[in-house]
């Protein structure tokens, strides 16, 4: 039977568990790691042909470092500070995810439903990305493919909403994790409560 | 109010156009004005009466410089077929140039064209460095369609007043429906240009623009175009990149100038 962090102590359990992973300095930096990486693959995804197009172009290495790094969130302004903000929380969720996911296999081998979760995540994440990024064209085309009228579509957050989902993806892989890690030990301390 | 002005603020048609000859869908290059003219920096932002359209500017407008007399270019990119009958600020035989594929009904292509536009225009087009070719590419919400016919063909009626109206779209986006599109048109172009906005409706309605818009369709989807906006970047007549999304400024000069 599949749980669900429905109470308060589930999510505490998350916290807990989130917290005794990255407060190991190894795991902090894979966390932040995994943070930058998810986040550069969402941004990247959007535009692989400027990203390689760029290395090769006949630009100065000042320029072409500046046009990468404008593909950021909150550097660039290809996305509104909410879909940033969201991109970013979604890219440190991942993150922890990931340190939590390494640590679990690590420590106590790990489940295939729980490293399935994660990158589902992932890809939702990213979805989530290139659609905001391309004004819920992406969905359209899928909505049309399932028979869906478009004219009934309306999505206020312009396609963030596949981000969304995706940080509710993440934070179940997370609590599965924290569930399965349950009854050890990190860092010396219990991960239950 | 006029959108472009010369140096000595006098109203011109800066636009390169294509006018009409034989028929609606017949789509012929406008004859040009005098070379005299061409390759004038032109500075809005000026307050004038007559000529162009009347459409009324703002300041995104008033940071616009136009050249008259664009080049016929030919680039070997799908995303460049029949180029030379779009709407165009600046000269197509600049150093750079931008090939956009927009909708009205997209959100990300209000954004670009709030945020980053300007300064392309004011940064890019007005110093001679780059123009801009705007292809219409309505896949996001239905009213982007008929949103687009009347783009082309107001824009064959007067290419001024076509930049206003597509402003006008980005700039009222969340009013805009299926059902009210033709007639919130109509009302933008009466009031505020001096083109017969009935007439553009009843042409969008009887389809005549529609060879046009696919010929834009077209053109995305060949060139690989998987939603909007999307940009394609040519340096010295050769194709450099593509951008998605409503990019930083940044991106596009120092692709073009970098």
């Amino acid at each position: 039977m599949v749980r669900l962090p429905t109470r308060s102590a589930d999510w505490r359990l998350m916290g807990r568990t989130a917290r005794l992973v990255v407060t190991i300095p190894a795991y902090a930096v894979v966390a932040l790691l995994g943070a930058l990486l998810a986040l550069s693959v969402f941004v990247a995804s959007l535009n692989v042909t400027l990203v390689v197009d760029t290395l090769s172009l006949p630009i100065g290495t000042t320029a072409k470092v500046e046009t990468l790094l404008s593909l950021y969130p909150f550097v660039g302004a290809a996305y509104t500070p909410i879909q940033g903000g969201l991109l970013v929380v979604v890219a440190l969720a991942l993150g922890v995810n990931v340190a939590m996911l390494a640590y679990h296999f690590r420590e106590n081998g790990l489940s295939l439903q729980q490293g399935g979760t994660s990158a589902v995540g992932a890809v939702l994440g990213a979805l989530g990305a290139g659609c905001a990024a391309c004004g819920s064209a992406i969905l359209l085309g899928v909505l049309s493919l399932l028979g869906i009228s478009t004219s009934l579509l309306w999505l206020p957050l312009d396609g963030l909403e596949f981000a969304l989902v995706a940080l509710v993806v993440v934070f179940l892989s997370t609590y599965w994790l924290a569930d399965g890690m349950r009854g050890g030990e990190i860092n010396g301390c219990p991960v239950d409560l | 109010m006029c959108l472009v002005c010369d140096e000595g603020g006098n109203p011109a048609k800066e636009f390169e156009g294509r006018g009409q000859q034989g028929g609606m869908n017949e789509r012929t290059r406008r004859g040009f004005l005098s070379s005299a003219v061409a390759g004038a920096a032109v500075t809005a932002g000026c307050l004038g009466s007559g000529g162009g359209s009347g459409a009324g500017g703002d300041d995104t407008d008033t940071a616009t410089v136009i050249q008259e007399g664009s080049s016929d270019v030919s680039f070997d990119h799908p995303s460049a077929t029949g180029i030379n009958d779009q709407p165009t600020l600046g000269d197509r035989g600049r150093q750079g140039v931008i090939v956009a594929f927009e909708d009205p009904s997209c959100p990300t292509c209000r954004r670009f064209n709030q945020n980053t536009l300007p300064r392309i225009r004011s940064d890019l087009v007005a110093t001679g460095d780059a123009a801009y070719v705007l292809r219409g590419y309505p896949v996001v919400y239905p009213w982007g369609e008929p949103a687009s016919h009347a783009l082309e063909a107001t824009f064959d009626r007067d290419p001024a007043a076509m930049w206003a109206l597509k402003r006008h779209y980005f700039d009222q986006q969340g009013q805009f429906s299926m059902d009210n599109v033709l007639d919130r048109t109509a009302t933008f172009l009466n009031g505020n240009t001096e083109v017969d906005g009935d007439a553009v409706v009843a042409d969008v309605e009887s389809d005549a623009y529609a060879d046009a818009v696919q010929v834009d369709l077209d053109a995305g989807e060949a060139a690989g175009a998987s939603g909007t906006p999307t940009f394609y970047l040519f340096r010295d007549g050769e194709y450099q990149t593509t951008v998605s999304g409503a990019q930083d400024y940044t991106v596009f000069e120092n692709v073009l100038t970098g």
